[in-house]
C-alpha cells in the first residue's frame, strides 16, 4: 500500500461516490430487511432475484434497444410476481419453522436461481452499454450511470417510505412486523401481507439489478455478494428498524469508497466484510439500536 | 445411553477393515474415487457438527477446507514440512480461523452467523490472491511431486472415520445434548445454565478441524492449489445436500449421505454440470420441506432406532 496525499478534491469524491452508491445499497438492503422484519425470515435468495431483474433489463434492452431504465417497471412488476410466487407455494411454509430450515430454504432457491440462469444464460459477463460516460463538476467526475442510479434509487426508497408510513396496507406491513398476533387480531390478513412483502422486496431487488446492469457487467452469480451487503447493511442500521437500512446503506457506501483510496479495489472489496466483524464485536444491536433477533 | 452391540461393532470392523485392505484389490480410479468419498465423509460429518447439532448454518464451511489447504500447501513448500505435519497443521490454522469468525458471530442468536459464513470465503478468495508473496496469488502455487496415493488413502479414511466417531462421541455425550438444546430453544438452554456462546464455538472448532486437515490431504493430493480451486461455493453446497439428504443431527446420516450423492454425482451428474447444481438446489428445497429429518430421521421414526445411530 503507498502512502495516500488526501487532497480536499479526494475527499469530495469519495463522499460524492460513497453516496451514489449508498442509495443503492438502501434500497437493495430495504427488501431484505423487509422479509426479516415481517417474517424473521433471511432471504438467502434476494442477491439471486437481483440478478434475474439485471437480466430482465439486459434482454429487454437487447431485444428492443429501449432506453434500459424503461425497463425498470417490468423488471420489477416481473420479480414481485415472482417474489409473490415463491412465497406462495415455498417460503409460506417455513415462517414459523425454526431458523434453520427457512436459511436453508431460501439458500436452496438461491442455488436453483443461479444454476437456471447459468443453463439458460451461460456464465458470459454482458453489458448494457448506455450511459457510459461521466459529467464533470469541478474537480469532481460523475460517472451518468451511477448518478440516474442514485436519483432513480433515492426516489424508489423514498416511495418504500411513504408507502409504509402512510397508506393502509404499508401500515398493516409494519404492524405485522411489530407483532404477528396482534396483528391478526386487529383483523389483518397476515398471509396476504407475506405476500405483499415478498413482493415488494423482490421488486426493490429488482430495481437494483436495474440500475446495475447499466452500471457493471453482470453474471449469474452476482447476485450472492448483494445478499452479504443488504445484510450488512441491516446489521448496520439495526435489524428490524427500516430507516436504520438508510444509515447503513450510506455507511457501507462511504467506507467501502473510502477504502478504495487505500487500497486496491480487490482487497477493498474485503472492507465490507471486516466492517460486519467489527460491528458485531462492538455493537451487536446495529449503530442505530433494532430489535434483538 | 446404551452401548453398542457388539454384532454393530463387529459390522463396523468388517467394513472398516474392507476398506483398509481395498487398494490392494481396487484399481487406480477405484482408489481415487474412495479417497474422494472419504473427503466428502469427513466433509459431511464437520459440517453436520455445527449445523445439524446447534442449529447455526454454516454457508461458507469450504473456508475451513480452503485456509487449510493453503496453510498446508505454504508449509510444505516454504518451510518444507512433512506432508502430514503440514496437514494436521492445516486443521489447527481452520480451527485458529473459527476462532476469529465465531468470537463475533456466534455471540447474536440468529442469521448473524449464516451469513457472515456466506461472506468469508469470498474474502479469504480476496486475501489469498492479494498476499501473493505467501500465496502465489491468482497463480496458485505447484507442490513438489510426491506419489503418495496410498499413504493419503489412508490417512484421508482415518480423518472420515475420526470426524464419524467424534460425531458419535459427541452426540453421546452431555456436551451434545447441550448442543441439541441449543438447536431446539436457545432461551430455554441459556435458562437453563447452559453457557450458550461457549457452547457454540467449542461445536464450531470441532467443526472446522476436520476440513482444515482434508483441505491440506487434498491439496497434497492434487499437487497444485489456486484461490478457485480451494474456495469453491460448490463445496459448501455439497456438503450441505449430503448432510441434509443423509439425516442432520445423526451419526451415520452424512456417512449416507456423502456415499449416496458421491455416486450419483460421479455416475450421472458430472456430465450435467449446471443441471446438477440446480438439482443439489432443488434437492436442499425438497429435504427441508418434504423430510426435514433426512432418510435416517425418517427411518429412525418408522423403525425405532436409537437416537444415537
Amino acid at each position: 500500500m503507498n502512502a495516500v496525499v488526501l487532497t480536499p478534491a479526494m475527499v469530495g469524491q469519495v463522499i460524492i461516490s460513497g453516496i451514489l452508491a449508498g442509495a443503492l445499497y438502501a434500497m437493495v438492503a430495504l427488501g431484505l430487511a423487509l422479509i426479516f422484519g415481517v417474517m424473521r425470515v433471511i432471504n438467502v435468495a434476494h442477491g439471486p432475484l437481483l440478478m434475474l431483474g439485471a437480466y430482465g433489463t439486459y434482454f429487454l434492452w437487447q431485444a428492443t434497444g429501449v432506453n434500459p431504465y424503461y425497463t425498470l417497471p417490468v423488471t420489477m412488476a416481473a420479480l414481485f410476481l415472482v417474489g409473490v410466487l415463491l412465497q406462495r407455494t415455498l417460503v409460506f411454509r417455513v415462517v414459523d419453522a425454526p431458523e434453520l430450515s427457512s436459511l436453508l430454504l431460501t439458500f436452496g432457491i438461491s442455488i436453483a436461481l443461479v444454476n437456471l440462469a447459468q443453463l439458460a444464460f451461460t456464465s458470459d459477463l454482458r453489458a448494457v452499454e448506455f450511459l457510459t460516460a461521466s459529467f464533470r463538476v469541478g474537480p469532481f467526475a460523475l460517472s451518468k450511470s451511477r448518478l440516474v442510479a442514485f436519483l432513480v434509487a433515492a426516489v424508489i426508497t423514498a416511495g418504500a417510505f411513504l408507502f409504509l408510513q402512510r397508506s393502509r396496507l404499508g401500515k398493516a406491513i409494519r404492524a405485522t412486523s411489530q407483532s404477528r398476533e396482534v396483528a391478526l387480531v386487529c383483523g389483518i390478513d397476515v398471509p396476504r401481507i407475506h405476500l405483499l412483502t415478498f413482493g415488494l422486496a423482490s421488486a426493490l431487488a429488482a430495481a437494483g439489478g436495474t440500475l446495475i446492469a447499466v452500471i457493471v457487467a453482470i453474471q449469474p452469480d452476482m447476485g450472492q455478494v448483494w445478499t452479504f451487503k443488504s445484510f450488512l447493511v441491516i446489521v448496520l442500521g439495526g435489524a428490524g428498524n427500516y430507516p436504520g437500512a438508510l444509515v447503513g446503506g450510506l455507511l457501507l457506501g462511504l467506507v467501502e469508497q473510502l477504502a478504495s483510496l487505500f487500497l486496491t479495489t480487490q482487497l477493498s472489496e474485503a472492507v465490507a466484510y471486516v466492517l460486519l466483524v467489527l460491528v458485531l464485536l462492538v455493537r451487536p444491536t446495529g449503530l442505530l439500536g433494532g430489535r434483538q433477533t | 445411553m446404551r452401548a453398542p452391540r457388539p454384532v454393530a461393532l463387529a459390522g463396523l470392523a468388517v467394513g472398516l477393515a474392507a476398506l483398509a485392505a481395498y487398494p490392494l484389490v481396487g484399481t487406480g480410479y477405484g482408489v481415487r474415487a474412495m479417497l474422494q468419498l472419504f473427503m466428502w465423509v469427513a466433509l459431511a460429518g464437520s459440517w453436520n457438527l455445527i449445523s445439524g447439532l446447534t442449529g447455526y448454518v454454516s454457508f461458507g464451511h469450504v473456508a475451513f477446507f480452503g485456509i487449510g489447504a493453503y496453510a498446508t500447501a505454504i508449509l510444505i513448500t516454504r518451510a518444507a514440512w512433512p506432508w502430514l505435519a503440514a496437514a494436521l497443521a492445516g486443521g489447527g490454522v481452520a480451527m485458529l480461523l473459527a476462532v476469529v469468525i465465531g468470537y463475533p458471530c456466534l455471540r447474536l442468536k440468529g442469521p448473524y452467523f449464516a451469513i457472515a459464513m456466506l461472506g468469508l470465503n469470498e474474502v479469504l478468495r480476496v486475501l489469498v490472491s492479494y498476499f501473493e508473496g505467501l500465496t502465489g496469488g491468482g497463480l496458485g502455487l505447484s507442490l513438489p511431486t510426491l506419489h503418495a496415493t496410498l499413504p493419503i488413502y489412508y490417512v484421508m479414511g482415518a480423518t472420515a472415520a475420526a470426524v464419524t466417531l467424534l460425531t458419535y462421541l459427541v452426540i453421546t455425550s452431555r456436551f451434545g445434548l447441550r448442543l441439541m438444546t441449543i438447536r431446539e430453544d436457545e432461551v430455554a438452554a441459556e435458562a437453563m445454565g447452559i453457557d450458550t456462546f461457549r457452547h457454540k464455538l467449542y461445536a464450531l472448532l470441532l467443526s472446522a478441524v476436520g476440513p482444515g486437515v482434508v483441505g491440506g490431504l487434498a491439496a497434497r493430493d492434487q499437487g497444485y492449489i489456486e484461490p478457485i480451486s480451494v474456495f469453491p461455493l460448490a463445496t459448501t453446497i455439497t456438503m450441505i445436500v449430503m448432510v441434509l439428504f443423509g439425516g442432520k443431527g445423526t451419526v451415520w446420516g452424512p456417512v449416507l449421505g456423502a456415499a449416496v450423492l458421491f455416486v450419483f454425482q460421479e455416475a450421472v451428474w458430472a456430465r450435467f454440470i449446471y443441471l446438477h447444481q440446480l438439482l443439489f438446489g432443488g434437492i436442499i428445497v425438497a429435504v427441508v420441506l418434504l423430510m426435514p429429518r433426512g432418510v435416517l430421521g425418517l427411518l429412525q421414526v418408522k423403525y425405532r432406532l436409537p437416537r444415537t445411530i
